[in-house]
């Protein structure tokens, strides 16, 4: 039998009682989410890395305020993320970063961007919790731009399985895309 | 190796049907419009430490001066109650019963914990009685929790207070009971302790 893994909004609960394994657990699923997220409004590694930091202690801090019948944990997560990435460049601006939100007339349509920001978040969210044979396809696939042969040689599978294995990781891709939108 | 998008109907075949294949056509879509998340450099392989709640101990000095200690709480009560009832509990079960006072922050509060024998997975059930404390604010919860070296330990289940400030709820205490130095209520998210052993 296939252990139900928790809900995003299970785990930021747990976090709001103190729970440290969930913290864990919900950095796993969200650290590289968080630093893609820190690194497209910052430009810059390092201070990215400081970002995303100090995002997860504002999540660990505000948890307790999250109230799973207002919404899903997902937009709860980025909203939290993207506020304390927000808030930290506004305390030390750079000339390197982006403060769009701030900028209107320069750059990239802000509602655009945001839309894509958005998008990436869950992508990258839903990427991360797929199963450990399928995530390398799905990877491989899109992010490295390799060919389904060239994958099955890489990951020394047929290639019947790497067509499986995508089939399989795109419905589980959907399932987490839809329910994102249902909130 | 080559670059190239990936094509969707050589990824996925031709057997599907319409609507599954239009979801799968979205989650393509949405792949092919994000770039990878970058990769975690050993600064971020870890979370940030980050610290328990610390307990705010409320303003009366017998509290403050008063170290908390459930064991030594847990001997005096059994022992009172061994003697007040010849041995036996009101409560078939029951093990021992806490008792926990209110703080400057719910005057006049009191709760009693009523513990049963351990159950089989090694928690311990338990009953919490509360008398005068009213709803919290907001629709919130109250929390019980063990508490260990003025910070909150293991949380043993929330509750909702009634309006005449009288609930009593079941809950479930871990199994590390012997691990903790009190006990305490609180609000959800609050540090302020309002009751306590």
């Amino acid at each position: 039998m296939e252990r139900r893994e928790p809900t995003d909004g299970e785990l930021i609960s747990r976090v709001g009682n103190g729970d440290r394994r969930a913290f864990e657990e919900l950095y796993a699923r969200y650290a590289r989410a968080v630093l893609g997220l820190a690194l497209r409004r910052l430009r810059d590694r390092e201070r990215a890395e400081d970002a995303t930091q100090e995002a997860f202690v504002a999540v660990w801090r505000s948890a307790a305020t999250y109230d799973p019948g207002r919404g899903a944990g997902a937009p709860w997560l980025y909203a939290v993320a993207r506020n304390a990435i927000t808030d930290g460049l506004r305390r030390s601006p750079q000339p390197t970063a982006e403060l769009d939100v701030d900028r209107p007339g320069s750059g990239p349509d802000p509602v655009e961007q945001a839309e894509q920001e958005w998008t990436a978040w869950r992508v990258h969210r839903a990427v991360e919790t797929l199963p450990a044979h399928e995530r390398p396809v799905i990877e491989l696939a899109y992010w490295r731009g390799l060919s389904q042969s060239e994958i099955a040689g890489t990951l020394d599978i047929p290639l019947g399985t790497v067509k499986t294995r995508t089939r399989s990781a795109l419905a589980r891709l959907a399932q987490a895309l839809e329910e994102d939108e249902a909130g | 190796m080559s670059e190239r998008r990936p094509d969707f109907d050589e990824r996925v075949g031709d057997e599907l049907e319409a609507g599954e294949r239009e979801r799968l056509l979205r989650a393509h879509e949405a792949l092919l419009s994000t770039t990878p998340p970058p990769e975690l450099s050993r600064k971020l392989a870890r979370p940030p430490a980050v610290e328990r709640r610390r307990l705010v101990l409320p303003s009366r000095p017998a509290l403050r001066a008063r170290p908390l200690a459930l064991a030594a709480a847990l001997a005096v009560t059994a022992f009172a109650i061994g003697v007040g009832t010849g041995g036996r509990l009101s409560d078939p079960g029951a093990f021992m019963v806490i008792p926990l006072s209110g703080t400057a922050g719910a005057l006049g509060a009191s709760a009693s914990i009523e513990v049963f024998d351990i159950d089989t997975a090694g928690n311990w059930p338990m009953e919490v009685s509360v008398r005068n404390l009213g709803p919290a604010p907001a629709g919130r919860l109250y929390e019980l929790w063990l508490t260990r070296d003025g910070e909150l330990t293991e949380l043993c289940g929330s509750f909702l207070a009634e309006p005449d400030g009288t609930t009593t709820v079941l809950m479930n205490a871990p199994y590390k009971l012997k691990e903790a130095d009190a006990w305490v209520i609180v609000e959800q998210g609050s540090d302020e302790v309002l009751l306590t052993t």
